[in-house]
């Protein structure tokens, strides 16, 4: 603006001092005229005649060309401040680099928020894969314990053992010995005469038979048990074991090893009256 | 009538030309028409007034909007450029309303 200014400007100064004197005299005669030669006249009779009829003077035409000047930079301020595509085109350097700090900031927020909530996503995500492998692992010990409980069937390797008593003198302490024996042996599940022998399995004596839980069984006695073979069939055979014992006793026992057994007798899961688990 | 007749023009050639402002000129330019204003109402007034003299005119209208620019280039070089341009404003606001009252008192007598 100071260029487009000055250079009509230098122009005019330049032309001034050589025109002034040329005009000393037709300037009065213009525009001194007005006023001087009037000097009644009020300021809006001024405005009119400035205005009309319109006269080419110097002066009008100089006025007219700063005036041209003033309405284009005007015009072009305007247009140029109005552009709303570029409404940061006529800001000042410090607010630009104003409003650029201050976008670097709201980017800087937007970023952490963006990161806090990846980081929840993710924590969510974590927590029910967790929940998901928690409950697998949940359905896996159910499973491992119902074999302990009783409350599921089993099979796998182990022994069949059949106690033939044709005599009558099998009594509950044998065929308990038995089980402890095949427990200790690492039997992992038992059952005799389809009752499941669980932890908390009792046998008692009932007139010529046995009675397991309550169940009553009779002779055969047939052992299901899962475990390794290896391990339990020498476990009842060892000198003074189990089946020597039950051999003094005229029983015949029959021990055979097997590559499936299978455990299908069940057993009611039975909640506990008074035992609370402690652990949390 | 023919000074009129130029911001009229130079109006509508601003308009439709819609030159692209330098980047060296365009903090000036907005302060700059706001000094010409002044000299501009400054010069109707003294018109109204009877005592227009367009040398006056010429000087007061350059020297307004040389000295304008100058003072925003200078804040600018300070680090105070929007602070200076807003007293600029400031001053040739007052200066532009006292000027039109004068001239409303001369147009309407009251």
């Amino acid at each position: 603006m100071s260029e487009q200014e000055e250079t009509p400007g230098n122009g005019l100064r330049r032309e001034l001092p050589e025109e002034l004197p040329a005009e000393q005299p037709a300037t009065p005669v213009e525009e001194t005229a007005g006023p001087a030669a009037e000097p009644g006249l009020t300021g809006r009779q001024r405005l009119v005649q400035g205005l009309w009829p319109p006269r080419v003077t110097r002066a009008q035409l100089i006025v007219a060309v700063l005036l041209f000047g003033l309405g284009f930079g005007l015009a072009v301020q305007v247009a140029s401040n109005s552009d709303s595509d570029s409404a940061l085109r006529g800001a000042r350097q410090e607010d630009l680099v104003r409003i650029l700090d201050e976008l670097d900031d709201r980017t800087q927020r937007l970023e952490d928020e963006k990161q806090g909530l990846e980081k929840q996503r993710d924590e969510l995500e974590n927590s029910s894969d967790q929940a998901e492998e928690a409950r697998k692992q949940t359905v896996e010990k159910e499973r491992q314990l119902g074999i302990l409980a009783g409350t599921v069937a089993a099979q796998g390797p182990g022994i069949e053992m059949t106690i033939e008593d044709t005599k009558g003198t099998v009594e509950s302490d044998m065929l308990l010995d038995a089980i402890q024996e095949l427990r200790a042996a690492g039997a992992e599940a038992i059952q005799v005469n389809g009752v499941r022998v669980v932890a908390g399995t009792y046998l008692s004596d009932s007139d010529k038979s046995v009675s397991v839980d309550g169940n009553k069984i009779t002779a055969p006695f047939r052992f299901k048990v899962i475990g390794n073979p290896q391990d339990l069939e020498p476990a009842l055979n060892i000198p003074g074991g189990v089946v020597q014992t039950l051999e003094k006793e005229q029983a015949t026992v029959v021990v055979e090893r097997s590559d499936k057994i299978v455990v299908d007798a069940l057993r009611a899961a039975k909640r506990p009256d008074y035992a609370r688990s402690s652990s949390r | 009538m023919i000074a009129v007749l130029g911001l009229v023009v130079g109006v509508v050639a601003g308009l439709l030309v819609r030159p692209e402002v330098p980047a060296v000129v365009e903090p000036y330019l907005p302060i700059a028409v706001v000094a010409a204003l002044d000299a501009v109402f400054g010069g109707l007034r003294a018109m109204l007034d009877g005592i227009f003299d367009d040398k006056v005119f010429v000087v007061s209208f350059l020297s307004n909007v040389v000295v304008a620019a100058l003072i925003v280039f200078l804040g600018d070089k300070l680090g105070v450029g929007a602070q200076l341009s807003t007293g600029v404003v400031v001053v040739l606001g007052i200066r532009i309303f006292s000027n039109a009252a004068a001239i409303r008192r001369h147009v309407f007598r009251a």
